[in-house]
């Protein structure tokens, strides 16, 4: 079936304990097909006695779960209050949830938005984010946490996935270049966004060649979790506690923008793509590696393929979809959007085999290396 | 987006050789990384505390290198083809099939993996020292019955892989099978202790738990577990697919204490060793023996010159004439003592009497000239093809059913066919070079250190570097005073390029033919005999050497990286990897504490078990799942025949009648050390939680919001 709405999704990033706080709100209220993935998220532990001599390896890592639907417009709002609300992330160190707008252009059938009955919740937080979300290779995505929780931006979230791209095409040289990926997602105010994706590009090497990606994408409002600390508190208040008490003060977050850093001697102007935007299929275990082949044969660059699990209530016709579900983030420029959809239904990614679901966000800046 | 075109890039030349140059190297240095603390530690152990050289030492080196192209190959091959193999009929199989198809396919698979995997046969080898005498019920196991041992082994696999695919499919935790069955192991244990012939087979039965699900089975039954979870379990499942590696370590034991008490009847209770071979117990006796020729081979090889003369109803003349028999009736000769023509010969040589020797051999002169101790050499032809066939067999029985499944069953193509065939060929081809590594390389210099062990706290000899010395002149021999004034005989032997001085003693010198049979000896080298700091230093190297070899482990390694992958980095391999080394080095340590000070086993084995029930019901399902499956993956190939020659030598010097154990004490010991470190993450994780909700609920209060 095809249509282009705009449909609101909604991720929250939680811990695996504060997932099941979630979890049966939401079916409580309609939102009956959901997406599970599993993730980590790092936090800077301080460490006490003689470890204090070892230099870094204070990244301590929670175990969480990225819960992620659509839901029409309507009710988005009212979701997202449920969620803060039910897994209380207005306190620090339990989570994450941002809603944003995207466009849903062509679904099966059974894999639409949940149409929740409208119910009443407390007032939504008003605070405009922008998400930036950075792929590097296995192993790298410690890294560049780092600099995020150094710099007390959140707490980022880190899952995996395999990427596919050039390395499919030299056929059995693949084995020797590694697909696995690391895949980094932050938020933060939208006048930050690009002082942090400076920092991040810096310390992941980005601008050299097979080091990785990272783009930016606008979202509507949420709740960040800022905790990026654990452990003795050593001053009267903790620095979260101060930045949350002068933005109630101060009635928002525009006080605390970074001003650009300083113009560092010799720093080249980076050449970011613009226009781009990020077509996301989700199907069934197993049919993602072919359906990305036929997108990039229709001119997409490659794809990164992470691992979902689909929840949804054990009597219900959704039970047809798989449970095990693949999302293929592909960022493609918008004039070949049609050319891609239209190969994907030939290849029957939205018919029974496939159970497919397309979803599109605008990416207003993105950044690799690029051949010359 | 830069445009890239659709079909195939062809990669240049020296583009393809610096990726592959790349991937290699980056390979082998991760292989280097885990297997340099244990051979460094083995070389060292022997050259700097026990002094003595390393013989063979080019050929140990060659083999250490094949070990480490071995486990490249291998772990690439695991991870390239084998693992996604597992996963994609994982995932298939509930999809396309009903439980009972399933179950079925468990139970075939899990028989079929025991079959292939050798480490059995480790433990058949182990059991060459024991005597039938002491412990018929064990002997019998582990001779002619053998391969019933190998079948109970077998079906115990295969049930607890089915329960394991059970599990998933109804999402049941493990704590509950866990507490049942350890709950009835230990009870049967501790009924065992008190039955003589049990009480011998209760160390076997808890080393093949320990030894079953080896570098193959481990990934595969991992992956076919991720798999399935991944389609049947629900939204908040904790075991994310593990958990049947505890399973196949747990009813092999149950089966073979089964197997032991069923067999109870037909064996005779133990007995001194004359008594064994006299006449009344021959029935009994003959029942533990293939046939009656091949207990008079028994006999002759292992057993005492009493007990000889007592098979030949006390009379002397009896067995000597039965012994010229031998040396002249070739058939005769092939039932007892094998094909090779020249057994009877060696045998008499290097076991036999005076007498026996004249009877074999039928004069003076004839024994004199054959006196030299045979060396044997490395027969390359027969090495190549062993190996080759075994992991052919290994890997070739497993993928077997798999792709039988995958294309009978659930009718599925297969993806990236390139990649998995490629992945099984390096399995096999690493699984080869391996295994001959690890003979030419790892076991030799495992059974030197072995061997020379015991010389720490204890006068041992070296009974392989005995040579008898022909054409001996007793005017050779010279005294010298000891400083308590007793005169003490030696004589200079040339032993290689060395005139190396060796103590005298009249007895073994042989007037008649001129020869003198030397046997050197070794030790104690700290304190004096059976002092408590030789023992220390005993159990002190086998803590590290459990340490290392378990680092080096290639099952252990694969389990640790899935684990990664599963929890998505949260449990990191490095801390699972040091958390079971510690573990198993210290249950290596506790068993060798066991061999050397008789301590019996249910002592050793119970409490460390009731101790973990109590711990487990204290942890996560995760951390259940996780800890318990490291301690069956943990003895594998390099830490087995490392441990078994240090026990059968510090058993054979210290005289036990076993020396199983070992390896139960090391699988129980890792199980603890990795919950351990679970429940403290946990709590501080909870701490974490708990804390923000805490003082909100205090700021509420304060401010009354």
């Amino acid at each position: 079936m095809e249509f282009k709405k705009r449909v609101s999704r909604i991720t929250a990033f939680v811990n695996r304990n504060v997932s099941r706080d979630i979890l049966d709100p939401l079916k409580e209220v309609g939102v009956i097909d959901l997406h599970l993935a599993a993730a980590r998220s790092p936090v800077i532990e301080e460490k006490k006695g003689i470890f204090a001599l070892l230099p870094g390896r204070d990244l301590v890592d929670d175990p969480m779960d990225i819960i992620s639907f659509l839901v029409d417009q309507k009710t988005g709002d009212h979701v997202l209050s449920l969620i803060i609300e039910k897994g209380q992330l207005n306190l620090p160190g339990r989570g994450s949830v941002y809603s944003e707008e995207i466009n849903l252009v062509m679904a099966h059938e059974l894999c639409q938005e949940n149409k929740p009955a409208p119910f009443a919740t407390e007032k939504t937080p008003s605070q405009k984010l922008t998400g930036i979300c950075c792929i590097v290779q296995r192993g790298q995505g410690d890294s560049v946490a780092r600099v995020v929780l150094d710099a007390g931006i959140c707490v980022p979230s880190l899952n995996f996935g395999v990427g596919t791209g050039v390395r499919d095409k030299i056929g059995l040289l693949r084995i020797t270049i590694p697909a696995e990926k690391e895949v980094i997602n932050i938020a933060t105010s939208p006048y930050d966004a690009e002082v942090i994706m400076e920092m991040m590009i810096e310390v992941g090497k980005l601008d050299q060649p097979g080091k990785g990606f990272i783009y930016l994408y606008p979202l509507k409002k949420g709740i960040i979790n800022m905790k990026v600390t654990r452990g003795e508190q050593r001053h009267v208040a903790s620095i979260e506690q101060i930045v949350a008490a002068i933005d109630h003060i101060k009635g928002g977050i525009e006080w605390r923008r970074r001003l650009g850093t300083v113009e560092k001697k010799g720093v080249k102007r980076r050449a970011y793509l613009t226009g781009l935007a990020d077509l996301t299929l989700l199907c069934d275990e197993g049919t993602g590696t072919n359906l990305v082949s036929v997108a990039m044969s229709a001119g997409a660059a490659g794809a990164t393929i992470s691992r979902l699990k689909h929840v949804r209530p054990p009597d219900s016709p959704l039970s047809e979809v798989s449970p095990a579900r693949e999302a293929c983030s592909m960022i493609v420029s918008d004039n070949q959007v049609d050319g891609i959809l239209k190969a994907l239904k030939e290849a029957g990614a939205f018919t029974d085999s496939c159970h497919g679901q397309v979803q599109l966000r605008r990416v207003p800046k993105a950044f690799t290396y690029l051949v010359k | 987006m830069a445009q890239q075109a659709a079909g195939k890039i062809k990669v240049g030349f020296s583009h393809a050789l610096s990726l592959l140059g790349h991937y290699i190297k980056n390979r082998v240095m991760t292989q280097v990384k885990s297997v340099w603390l244990i051979i460094i530690y083995l070389i060292l152990f022997q050259t700097v505390i026990l002094g003595i050289r390393i013989t063979d030492a080019s050929i140990i080196a060659i083999g250490i290198g094949l070990v480490v192209a071995g486990l490249t190959f291998f772990m690439e091959g695991l991870f390239l083809g084998l693992m996604p193999l597992g996963e994609l009929v994982g995932v298939k199989l509930p999809q396309k099939s009903t439980l009972p198809v399933i179950l079925g396919f468990a139970l075939v698979l899990g028989f079929l993996a025991t079959l292939a995997e050798p480490a059995i046969q480790v433990l058949q080898a182990a059991g060459r020292a024991v005597k039938p005498w002491e412990a018929p019920l064990l002997f019998l196991l582990l001779t002619k019955y053998s391969h019933i041992l190998v079948y109970s082994v077998g079906a115990g696999v295969g049930i607890a892989i089915a329960f394991g695919m059970m599990r998933f499919h109804y999402n049941w935790p493990l704590k509950p099978f866990i507490y049942i069955l350890v709950g009835v192991l230990v009870a049967l244990t501790i009924w065992a202790f008190f039955n003589q012939n049990m009480h011998t087979i209760t160390g076997l039965a808890w080393d093949c738990g320990a030894v079953t699900t080896g570098p193959v089975t481990v990934p595969l039954i991992l992956a076919l577990g991720i798999g399935i979870c991944r389609m049947v379990g629900s939204a908040e499942s904790g075991t994310m697919g593990f958990g049947v590696v505890t399973l196949a370590s747990l009813f092999p034991i149950l089966t073979v204490l089964l197997l032991g008490a069923f067999l109870l009847g037909s064996v005779p209770q133990p007995m001194n060793e004359t008594d064994f071979f006299k006449k009344k117990n021959r029935k009994a006796a003959e029942a533990l023996f293939n046939n009656k020729d091949k207990m008079v081979h028994y006999v002759f090889s292992n057993a005492s010159f009493e007990s000889q003369v007592a098979y030949f109803d006390g009379s002397k003349e009896k067995m000597v004439e039965y012994l010229e028999v031998l040396s002249k009736n070739e058939s005769k000769r092939r039932a007892v003592f094998g094909d090779d023509p020249a057994a009877l010969k060696r045998w008499a040589i290097s076991q036999g009497t005076e007498e026996q020797r004249y009877s074999v051999f039928g004069s003076l002169e004839a024994v004199t000239r054959y006196s030299t101790s045979v060396k044997k050499a490395i027969n390359i032809p027969d090495l190549l093809a062993r190996n080759t066939i075994a992991a052919v067999k290994a890997i070739g029985l497993l993928a077997l059913p798999i792709f039988l499944v995958l294309f009978i069953l659930l009718r599925e193509k297969l993806p990236r066919s390139d990649e998995i065939l490629l992945g099984l060929f390096f399995t096999i081809l690493g699984m080869g070079i391996f295994s001959i590594g690890i003979e030419l390389g790892l076991n030799k210099l495992g059974n030197q250190v072995g061997n020379m062990l015991p010389s720490s706290f204890k006068t041992i000899q070296l009974l392989e570097e005995k040579t008898n010395i022909i054409n001996f002149d007793p005017d050779l021999v010279e005294s010298a005073i000891s400083s308590d004034g007793k005169k003490q005989n030696f004589f200079y032997a040339k032993i290689g390029n060395d005139y190396v001085p060796i103590p005298y003693d009249e007895k073994s010198f042989d007037p008649a033919t001129k020869q003198y049979q030397c046997t050197p000896t070794k030790g104690p080298l700290f304190g004096s005999e059976g002092s408590f700091w030789g023992i220390a230093v005993v159990l002190l190297f086998a803590f590290i050497m459990g340490y290392g070899a378990t680092l080096a482990e290639p099952a252990l390694n694969a389990l640790g990286l899935t684990v990664e992958e599963i929890t998505v980095g949260t449990f990191k391999k490095s801390l699972l990897m040091q958390a079971v080394a510690i573990g198993v080095g210290f249950g290596i340590a506790m068993g060798v504490a066991k061999i050397v000070w008789n301590i019996p086993l249910l002592w050793l084995l119970c409490p460390p078990y009731l101790l973990l029930l109590f711990i487990t019901k204290l942890s996560t399902e995760e951390f259940v799942n996780i800890g318990w499956d490291s301690a069956g993956v943990t003895t594998g190939p390099i830490t087995v025949p490392l441990v078994l020659a240090m026990g059968l030598a510090i058993g054979s010097q210290v005289g036990v009648v076993e020396g199983f154990g070992i390896l139960a004490t090391a699988s129980v010991c890792p199980i603890l050390s990795v919950l351990a470190v679970g429940l403290r993450i946990n709590w501080k994780r909870k701490a974490a939680l708990t804390e923000a909700v805490q003082t909100a609920k205090e700021e509420s209060l304060v401010d009354g919001i």
